[in-house]
């Protein structure tokens, strides 16, 4: 089973600031019928109001809100930074973001344990900064088997 | 003692607070610790009763002034060493108490 599908992907994605990175992240969820774009501003508040804890080790972003009426259903997207940005937080530069919208606080863990797994590894990584298409990083993300 | 309960937050509770989770599981598992782990969002964390939580710095900042339990910090949820040493020293901490 996949973990990430590969329309779900984008790299080489240019974005000149923070605000831009989820945005682009979001715009996936969006482009997919996920969520409203009411989500991806409810995204980059939380950054404003929570600051950048987000950014949950070096080079990366889980960026998400609360589960709300502009979550459609449960899914994720991956973007990697053609550039990187910075969040403001000890782990920045961030050049990659996982996008995560959930109808419920429930419904999505196993899907976000089995990204998370493979995220955190670090030969799966290292591969996805490295990626430069949407095919790399997806083969690198789907040959992690916990 | 009573089962330790442990308290993953973040803003939501439905997210980065699982990936904590999942390596506060692992270190636990690890070093044969029992304990009862689940993620809380920071607007209701102080209010849940556990042992213990674990959060971000900028979560914490929100937190520490409510929180009746101490609140540990970790900078790096995917260093396995950082995560390790502050749960096994919130440990020792509770053994030394006794």
């Amino acid at each position: 089973m996949e973990i990430l599908s590969l329309d779900h992907i984008l790299t080489g994605v240019r974005a000149e600031n923070w605000q831009q990175a989820v945005e682009a992240a979001g715009q996936i969820l969006v482009d997919h019928g996920s969520i409203t774009p009411q989500y991806i501003e409810n995204m980059i508040q939380a950054v404003y109001d929570m600051g950048p804890y987000m950014v949950l080790m070096p080079h990366f972003a889980l960026a998400h809100a609360a589960p709300c009426d502009a979550v459609l259903r449960d899914d994720m997207s991956l973007v990697i930074l053609e550039e990187p940005v910075v969040f403001g937080s000890p782990n920045d530069p961030v050049k990659v973001i996982l996008c995560l919208a959930c109808i419920d606080k429930e419904s999505h863990m196993n899907s976000l344990t089995r990204v998370a797994e493979a995220l955190m590894d670090e030969t799966v990584f290292d591969a996805l900064m490295k990626a430069s298409t949407a095919e790399e990083a997806y083969e690198a993300l789907n040959s992690f088997s916990i | 003692m009573e089962e330790l309960t442990i308290q993953a937050v973040c803003g939501f509770g439905c997210g980065s607070s699982l990936l904590l989770r999942m390596k506060i599981d692992k270190v636990l598992k690890e070093e044969g610790i029992t304990a009862r782990t689940f993620c809380g969002d920071v607007a209701t964390a102080a209010a849940t009763p556990c042992d213990v939580i674990f959060c971000s710095e900028e979560i914490a900042d929100r937190l520490i002034d409510r929180a009746k339990v101490p609140v540990i910090t970790v900078v790096n949820f995917n260093n396995p060493d950082e995560v390790k040493e502050k749960v096994m020293g919130y440990i020792q901490s509770l053994e030394d108490k006794q």
